[in-house]
């Protein structure tokens, strides 16, 4: 297994108290294999992938506990001199904003060619006609021409395209995707997946997609890992999970997605809100939403229980949501 | 088919480009909205799909008399809202309501709930006498959803769902006919995106409302929309009811569109067909010659490129499925969504 991360727990200290943003997550990842992580704003999606990558905010954001195993060796063990050598040139990864994530003062070919001069030791010019062949890799028209540019001329999409230039750079064996095309609109959308679709074919990457978008998960995804409130609630390969969820909050998700055969009804709503996380519920942390909850619910958190050999789901009533 | 209630003809605004400081002078123009033409019917939703920078939050801003036009007219009651003024201006805008996008922004942090979803009433006090106001206010948090105790709390206690619930009750504080959604759940997670919709659409049957709802998201104009419009820099491009735009479509720009949206199935993935679209939207300051679409098209010819396309009826489509109004020289059927078995 190319990433595979064992029960890792990462804390926030805030004024409210300590915020467990995640919780025992598990999960793992094959070379040329997309996973997306599903979850909604506060699931700890984003902190998942931040303590992965070793770019967390320390402090406040501290990692408490598991395993980070990348080709083998534990990440959270390395030094962070070793750590650094690992990001860019073993796994990178893709931000949600673009224009953020770039430097405003530097030309796009500047950064692009950072990475080999950096990396690779190369000279300024080898890295710049090397920032133009990635460039071209990822379909930037005139890319001789745009090289010599700034972010800020480059369209949303275009600037997409250069994050993940830079992600591709080195080869990586792993990229990790932090909502890679929310910011987009959905035609620009398209052609940004589909690229990173087919860089993944191309380079035999594995490919963490980090993600709110359930119709982003259906199109590209192998398997899913949903969140909720820290922990992963149900993995699966994509096609088990839409044809029959075994969670009621990944059936909630599910559920309330307009859909054609649907219009005019009522959606399928789930009830109430997603919890704080520095005020997690006792024992299911989804019971309060759920339909099915009962007394059990209220004071055990579920485990992870085997749907089947590829399939896990942590609800104490898999089999009766599974069933439907 | 219900009548019209809302009427908008060539609705044009141009935002003007200038140079210099002392001396001003105009070197262009930005045609933000550049020609639409809308109708809305008593009791329906009409759903305005289009991506960032068509203009559709213009368009918003010009339906409720927020920005006057450039040019054209939007017809209310019989009257031209746009040469309105005064007190007749005052009573118009009393009747079309907005709902803004960001539940973030758009209420003001330093005034408690009470005092925003009252605050139409400072404004038209005509609508309820100064004794009755807090128990209208109450009344509209607990048609919205809300529990009436909450009155006095202030906007950062909620959460973005409960925000737009806030922004909903202040729109219906005056008892509208009309209420204009710009965007108003794109902002909200999934989970809570299907409570709003369907308050939505609870108090449009309960009120008798009629919305204008702007989105770029096209599956949840769809749930919502019984009439919907495609724009695309500035112009509308395809309307018609919601079944002819999303099971006939006949532009192309639709059709891409369409092809895009991730379904949320992955058995649809083998079933479809993806059109991907080349290139960005180009800028409203410089629009393309002809039919503002041939940069990105497939079918683009010479004609294209030198006559402007109207919205209409295509000849050849008449009478069927597919006979709507398109404005494409090359207008044709092309089936993009699998059909829902």
């Amino acid at each position: 297994m190319l990433l595979d991360v064992r029960d890792l727990h990462v804390e926030f200290r805030t004024r409210d108290g300590v915020a467990r943003a995640v919780n025992g997550v598990s999960f793992g990842v094959d070379a040329g294999e997309t996973l997306a992580v599903l979850g909604e704003s506060g699931s700890g999606k984003s902190v998942t992938a931040q303590a992965v990558m070793g770019i967390l905010d320390t402090p406040p954001g501290r990692v408490t506990g598991g395993e980070v195993l990348f080709q083998g060796r534990d990440l959270l063990k390395l030094k962070e001199e070793e750590r650094r050598r690992v990001r860019g040139a073993g796994m990178a990864m893709v931000f949600q904003d673009a224009l953020s994530s770039l430097n405003p003062v530097l030309t796009v070919g500047d950064q692009l060619g950072e990475m080999f001069t950096v990396h690779r030791g190369m000279s300024r010019k080898d890295a710049r006609a090397k920032a133009v062949e990635l460039m071209d890799q990822v379909r930037i028209p005139a890319a001789r021409e745009r090289v010599r540019q700034y972010p800020h001329q480059f369209s949303g999409g275009m600037r997409q395209r250069v994050m993940i230039a830079m992600a591709i750079a080195l080869e990586p064996a792993l990229i990790i995707a932090d909502e890679p095309t929310t910011a987009l609109d959905v035609t620009v959308q398209a052609q940004v997946m589909d690229l990173l679709a087919e860089l993944r074919r191309e380079y035999r990457m594995g490919l963490v997609l980090i993600t709110h978008d359930l119709g982003v998960v259906a199109d590209v995804a192998d398997r899913i890992a949903v969140m909720y409130a820290g922990r992963v609630v149900e993995s699966a390969p994509v096609d088990d999970i839409y044809k029959a969820p075994a969670h009621p909050y990944t059936r909630g998700l599910l559920d309330s997605v307009p859909r054609l055969d649907l219009k005019g009804r009522e959606l399928h709503a789930i009830r109430g809100l997603p919890p704080s996380l520095t005020d997690v519920p006792r024992g299911c942390a989804f019971h309060p939403r759920c339909p099915m909850a009962r007394d059990v619910c209220r004071t055990d958190v579920p485990a992870p229980h085997e749907v089947s050999a590829t399939r896990a789901a942590a609800c104490h009533f898999w089999k009766e949501c599974l069933n439907g | 088919m219900a009548e019209a209630i809302l009427e908008v003809r060539g609705l044009h605004k141009h935002y003007p480009l200038t140079r210099g400081v002392l001396f001003r002078k105009e070197v262009g123009s930005v045609r933000a909205v550049d020609g639409v033409d809308l109708t809305l019917r008593r009791g329906e939703t009409l759903g305005v799909v289009g991506e960032s920078g068509c203009g559709k939050s213009t368009a918003a801003r010009l339906l409720v008399s927020l920005e006057r036009p450039t040019a054209g007219s939007i017809t209310y009651r019989g009257e031209d809202v746009t040469r309105l003024s005064g007190r007749a201006l005052k009573a118009v805008r009393r009747n079309i309501q907005m709902v803004f996008q960001d539940p973030y922004t758009s209420l003001n942090p330093r005034m408690t709930v009470g005092d925003i979803v009252g605050e139409p009433f400072d404004i038209h006090p005509e609508a309820a006498p100064k004794g009755e106001r807090r128990r209208r206010v109450r009344e509209l948090l607990d048609v919205v959803g809300l529990n009436p105790e909450h009155i006095n709390r202030y906007p950062h206690q909620f959460s973005g769902g409960q925000r737009q619930r806030i922004g909903i009750a202040r729109g219906l504080a005056l008892r509208p006919e009309i209420i204009v959604a710009d965007e108003p759940v794109s902002a909200l997670d999934v989970s809570v995106q299907a409570q709003v919709i369907n308050l939505m659409a609870r108090l449009q049957r309960e009120f008798g409302l009629s919305y204008v709802f702007i989105a770029h998201d096209l599956s949840i104009v769809r749930h919502i929309s019984d009439r919907v419009a495609v724009m695309y820099l500035g112009r509308i491009v395809e309307s018609g009811r919601d079944s002819e735009i999303y099971d006939h479509p006949t532009h192309p720009y639709t059709q891409a569109l369409l092809s895009a949206v991730p379904v949320p199935d992955p058995r649809a993935r083998a079933r479809r067909e993806r059109i991907i679209l080349t290139g960005d939207v180009p800028s409203p300051a410089a629009v393309p010659s002809g039919c503002r679409f041939r940069t990105r098209c497939w079918k683009a010819r010479d004609v294209c490129a030198e006559e402007v396309p109207l919205l209409a009826v295509p000849q050849r489509l008449r009478g069927g499925l597919a006979g709507h109004e398109s404005a494409c020289h090359f207008a044709e059927e092309k089936r993009v969504v699998a059909p829902t078995p």
